[in-house]
């Protein structure tokens, strides 16, 4: 019985965890390469949860290709405000600060929006994987896994379009160095705007993942922004593989630690853990100086 | 130079003269409700100012309002001090914690104050919302705090029961934080501010210790974060541990680059600005207030980065043209 409790706890950590690190994963490519943190990424995974709340629940259309839908919409979205917003801020003085004032409001904005347009009621989404799935004991409904998986696969599919492209490789110079990547050819501001619609499409992704697990509402952002953060800090800004590795270990510690404790108690012990973490390493757990 | 001097000070003199003479205008209750959190804003965006001076930004700001907010009614509820010796005394707590966090953060390049003040600001929220419910009073916070009066027996006495005699109150407060920020701005003190916040590595080079200074104005600027939450504690009567949370930072944020950062004057324009727009003139639009609120301010930070205190400097190239145009 314990056992199986402790196997359930962990199905449902990494399945957490999994999706928290894509949320994250986004945030900390748009940090590491424009040096912006977007407060508007919260609502990205909103816009992508209502995205799969009309395309599955209203239109009965495929899981699939809501998730295609919902990573190019939230993408391009991304995109095109990085260029009508945030790219004209860039090369101005204090562009941080500013560019993080301009995210606030562009979240409000959105949050605004979503109010206006779809309502601020709580919506369900209907699941497009029914049924569960029993393994020796451990019960994980089919939806879970599926959310698993996509996650899984997105985070490969990204690796390897970092790693192994051209493109890929381009971001990665623009994150290292921007003068000495404009100097090699590559065009600093479509790299800037193609990583920030990736960022984006990831938290989409991630949005249309888990509207059937939990609900959909126009607030949902401010609490994800939160997680999300945290989950940069603990892996370190900029570093893909610290981002899952802090997302999993915060989806860890939610999923054991309210097996055993109340729900304050866990968040407590989640910032005085993640503030230790932070006072012995300040870099992140995976990320560099 | 000495003239312009004499106009400056004039023009301070009519501005204080007109906010002091508003109650003769009008009695309503509400408009001195607003005007006094537009007031304890103004202090909260001034230290806010303090520390994006020396290039940092304090997510945990709303949190060490709090901080002195908690300390001064725990003063006064619990302990029953005057409110005269609790407002000094929770300043000076919001200082000496924001030492501690300084010196532990301070140390390190990058987004790394950001990231630590992030934390701390989650951190306040849930240790006030969950532990030590009896002392902090939990999610719903406290209440009843009494408003501050003055007495001294045979010859003086008021209370600050109506919003209208609070208002001279934080009136008073406002021209003192304005006044000392204007001097350190001023002083070597800003200078050094200034110099650290263009090139840590370049101030430095000349002998001036960077972390010291940080540390020093990180303290002041959470010093009087620490006047605002006692203000606001005894101004609003209710706290919550909300109230500080991450997303109250976010507001007088956009206050401060709205206005001008890094400029006296511009965190006080700033702050007057929004909150006059979104308590008098946005209240009518309900639903899309905060839909217009955050456009005007994306607006503003797009084509006007350097906030409100630039108008003249923008526009007046415009009535330069004109005046050519007239001449030819």
């Amino acid at each position: 019985m314990e056992t199986t409790l402790l196997l359930q706890g962990g199905l449902n950590g990494v399945m957490l965890g999994l999706n928290y690190g894509l949320i994250a994963l986004g945030l900390s490519l748009i940090f590491g390469i424009m040096g912006i943190v977007n407060f508007a990424h919260g609502e990205m995974y909103m816009l992508g949860g209502y995205v799969a709340y009309y395309l599955v629940g209203r239109f009965r259309i495929n899981f699939l290709a809501t998730m295609i839908a919902g990573v190019a919409i939230v993408g391009l979205l991304g995109a095109l405000i990085e260029k009508i917003l945030f790219r004209p801020l860039t090369t101005r003085p204090k562009e941080a600060l500013t560019s993080l004032i301009a995210a606030v409001g562009l979240a409000w904005v959105l949050q605004m929006l979503a109010v206006i347009c779809f309502g601020e009621l709580d919506r369900n989404v209907p699941s497009a994987f029914k049924g569960i799935i029993h393994m020796g004991g451990v019960v994980i409904t089919k939806e879970r896994l599926a959310a698993i998986i996509i996650a899984l696969v997105l985070v490969s599919v990204l690796t390897l379009f970092l790693m192994k492209t051209r493109i890929g490789m381009a971001i990665r110079a623009v994150a290292q160095d921007k003068e000495a990547a404009a100097l090699q050819g590559i065009q600093v501001s479509r790299i800037n705007s193609l990583a920030f619609g990736i960022g984006c499409a990831l938290a989409g992704a991630a949005g249309v993942l888990m509207a059937p697990i939990f609900c959909v509402s126009p607030f949902l952002g401010g609490e994800v922004i939160l997680k999300a953060f945290l989950v940069v800090i603990l892996g370190g800004m900029g570093s893909i593989p610290g981002a899952m590795l802090g997302g999993l270990v915060l989806g860890f510690i939610e999923s054991f630690g309210s097996l055993f404790f109340t729900v304050p108690t866990v968040n407590a012990i989640t910032f005085v853990l993640i503030i230790i973490i932070l006072i012995v390493r300040p870099q992140g757990l995976l990320g560099h100086e | 130079m000495n003239k312009r001097w004499i106009v400056v000070w004039i023009g301070y003199g009519v501005l204080l003269g007109l906010l002091l003479t508003i109650p003769l205008f009008t009695d309503e209750a509400y408009v001195f409700h607003i005007l006094c959190l537009i007031g304890i804003n103004i202090i909260f965006a001034c230290s806010l100012n303090t520390i994006l001076n020396i290039g940092e930004l304090n997510l945990a700001h709303a949190a060490f309002m709090g901080i002195g907010a908690y300390a001064s009614t725990l003063l006064v509820m619990r302990f029953s001090f005057s409110f005269w010796l609790a407002m000094p005394l929770a300043m000076i707590a919001a200082a000496i914690i924001s030492l501690a966090i300084g010196f532990l953060t301070l140390r390190f390049k990058g987004a790394y104050f950001l990231l630590f003040t992030f934390l701390f600001a989650e951190l306040v929220r849930i240790l006030l919302s969950n532990f030590w419910i009896g002392l902090f009073g939990g999610i719903p916070g406290l209440t009843n705090i009494p408003r501050p009066s003055i007495q001294i027996p045979w010859l003086f006495h008021m209370e600050f029961n109506s919003n209208k005699d609070f208002y001279y109150l934080i009136l008073v407060m406002v021209v003192i934080t304005v006044f000392v920020m204007r001097r350190m701005d001023q002083s070597r003190l800003g200078m050094v501010f200034r110099a650290i916040s263009q090139s840590e590595t370049l101030t430095e080079s000349i002998g001036i210790s960077s972390m010291k200074f940080k540390i020093l104005g990180c303290a002041i600027g959470c010093l009087f974060a620490g006047l605002a939450g006692s203000l606001y504690a005894h101004f609003v009567r209710i706290i919550t541990p909300a109230d500080f949370s991450i997303h109250a930072v976010l507001t007088p944020i956009a206050y401060v680059v709205v206005g001008g950062m890094g400029s006296v004057f511009g965190p006080v324009i700033g702050t007057s600005f929004l909150m006059i727009l979104s308590h008098f003139f946005l209240r009518e639009f309900g639903l899309y207030e905060l839909l217009l609120y955050g456009v005007i301010i994306v607006l503003i930070i797009r084509f006007m980065p350097e906030g409100l205190i630039s108008l003249p400097r923008v526009i007046a190239p415009w009535f330069g043209k004109l005046s050519t145009r007239e001449r030819e």
